[in-house]
């Protein structure tokens, strides 16, 4: 089941005031988003991520196309029961403590008093911030502002959350902290939208992603596909005699990293299992065959430089 | 529970910001003051010059002095002080970052805007409620005449709020500057409001001093028409305090009509805009 389908919206901004210029924010975006997945949702500043998120939480409309949650257009105030979210540059009154903060936003939420007493202490343990629950959020460092927003996010244990640089100001071990957080939210069923510019953290908890660039979709699908260069296959062996090396670089086109490694492209599966069944007859242990992956951030650079 | 959860959060702001000890410090100050100035001898005095223009007595003393309490000047005072008070509210809710997550939650915008409005009338239906409460309990203990249409100024006052509070509503969200939206509303009922009340009456008057064009005495019924009455109501407050009869209602009607009419064009442009 789809938990999120957008299909062609679009979004015009007029550039200026009592002007008819308009400047294009989304630009017929189309994806589908499915239920229990890390989605990622990529792109250059200005690509029009939240905007995107946004137009689905029914914080701005859009200008064109069609965008529904749980199978219900995103106008339909009552989806928001079953989401959550953290936006970036989220703000709260600052003189509120973290506590208030969460009951404020509970009972918006619609949650009742006794819900309330049950959940607010459980949601910020989780995000490690119980002990500063009674005081003044001015007192906040970014990191756990960040850390309260999330627990905001999921006090009404939301089966979709929208989080916008979630990580954003949030220390290596606060990040895997949340990491391990997002993580264990998908393992319940949970249903998570992640925007962010960290492509590491992206690349180590999405199951897919989504790149943005000027408005535009550029590229969809699982990460293991996007950071899948080609028919690439890295061999690692013991060691390789040289007539054997000469072999694998006339007949197998390889390149060759010293006498345990050497990479080749492969037209099919069947290639692979030629120079496997090659090696093996030769006596060769095979340590590993992989096929080669670029990180997601060098994909991601490529392809908006292609773009751009 | 929405309504609850902004009449919560705004006591909250009004607490944070010392708005509510400001509130209640000034008024419990007045409280004092009446205290001492009441005293039998002023009621005997105000009560032996009535018994000697009428037979009035007591009763008419008792009124005239709650007259005074809800005339005008303070009348204008209080409500200004808490339109002041409450022209960041809207504001400050649509900061960004805030606004994101108000509108992320099951609320409709409408409830939204409602919710606020409600709970700023609140706010100051309770600080009146204990200002001329408390009056009122004073005069009655002092004098022995418990003048009930007095509690009714509570509810006039909050209602002339109400209707002013509608257009800073509206300003609010049209600016998103509470300074402006201050400006704006302290114009629109001081020197608008009460020279349109000013001009009215002197049309309805036999006497014709000054003379007007055609043109800018149509103008000027035109905008007494369609403005908040906040003068004329104050006038209403009077009358029932002093139990006398209200000649017409027309300037309630049209004021609530002037709240209904900001209320909505708040709501509607709310519910289109982007944020």
């Amino acid at each position: 089941m789809n938990v999120i389908e957008i299909n062609g919206i679009t979004k015009n901004y007029p550039a200026k005031k009592f002007s008819g210029d308009k400047i294009k924010a989304l630009d017929n975006v189309s994806f589908k988003v499915g239920s229990g997945e890390i989605f990622g949702l990529l792109g250059p500043n200005g690509a029009g991520k939240t905007t995107l998120v946004k137009i689905l939480l029914g914080i701005t409309f859009s200008s064109a196309g069609k965008a529904t949650i749980f199978e219900k257009p995103v106008t339909d105030v009552n989806i928001k029961r079953k989401i959550g979210y953290l936006p970036e540059n989220h703000q709260y009154p600052n003189y509120l403590t973290g506590e208030q903060v969460i009951d404020y936003f509970g009972r918006l939420s619609g949650l009742s008093k006794s819900d309330l007493d049950k959940t607010t202490y459980k949601y910020l343990k989780i995000v490690g911030m119980d002990e500063w629950g009674t005081t003044k959020i001015k007192k906040y460092s970014k990191g756990m502002m960040q850390r309260l927003g999330l627990a905001q996010a999921m006090i009404s244990n939301p089966d979709l959350i929208f989080l916008d640089e979630p990580t954003d100001g949030v220390d290596p071990i606060g990040r895997k902290e949340i990491r391990d957080v997002l993580l264990e939210l998908k393992n319940q069923g949970k249903t998570i939208f992640l925007n962010s510019h960290l492509l590491s953290e992206i690349e180590l908890i999405c199951d897919r992603v989504a790149i943005l660039n000027k408005g535009a979709l550029i590229k969809e699908g699982s990460v293991e596909d996007i950071t899948t260069t080609g028919n690439r296959y890295i061999f690692n062996t013991s060691d390789l005699a040289d007539d054997m090396m000469n072999k694998l670089l006339m007949e197998y086109k390889s390149t060759v990293n010293g006498r345990n490694e050497f990479a080749c492209n492969v037209n099919s599966v069947e290639d692979v299992n030629k120079i496997i069944d090659y090696l093996r007859s030769s006596g060769i242990l095979i340590h590993g065959v992989n096929r080669e992956k670029s990180s997601l951030e060098s994909m991601f650079i490529n392809l908006i430089e292609q773009k751009n | 529970m929405v309504l609850y959860a902004f009449i919560k959060g705004i006591f909250r702001e009004a607490l944070a910001k010392k708005i509510l000890l400001t509130i209640f410090g000034f008024f419990t100050l007045i409280i004092v003051l009446l205290i001492f100035a009441i005293t039998n001898s002023t009621v005997d005095g105000l009560q032996m010059m009535l018994e000697s223009k009428s037979e009035g007595g007591l009763k008419e003393a008792v009124m005239m002095l709650q007259s005074g309490i809800v005339s005008g000047i303070p009348m204008f005072m209080l409500i200004a002080s808490m339109l002041i008070i409450t022209s960041s509210f809207v504001p400050d809710m649509l900061k960004k970052g805030h606004i994101d997550l108000i509108l992320s939650k099951p609320i409709s915008r409408t409830k939204i805007i409602i919710g606020h409005f409600m709970a700023g009338i609140i706010l100051v239906f309770v600080s009146f409620l204990f200002l001329l409460g408390i009056i009122w309990l004073i005069v009655s203990l002092k004098t022995g005449y418990w003048n009930v249409n007095f509690l009714y100024s509570i509810l006039w006052f909050t209602l002339i709020f109400a209707v002013l509070y509608s257009a800073v509503i509206l300003i609010g969200i049209l600016s998103r500057s509470s300074i402006l939206t201050i400006i704006i509303n302290l114009l629109l009922f001081f020197p608008v409001s009460w020279l349109l009340y000013l001009a009215n009456r002197y049309f309805e008057s036999d006497q014709k001093g000054i003379v007007f064009g055609p043109v800018a005495e149509a103008l000027l019924k035109f905008l007494y028409q369609i403005l908040p009455k906040a003068w004329n109501m104050q006038d209403m407050c009077d009358a029932y305090v002093t139990h006398s009869a209200i000649t017409s209602y027309q300037p309630l009607i049209s004021s609530l009509l002037f709240m209904a009419v900001m209320l909505s064009v708040s709501i509607w442009y709310f519910n289109k805009k982007d944020y």
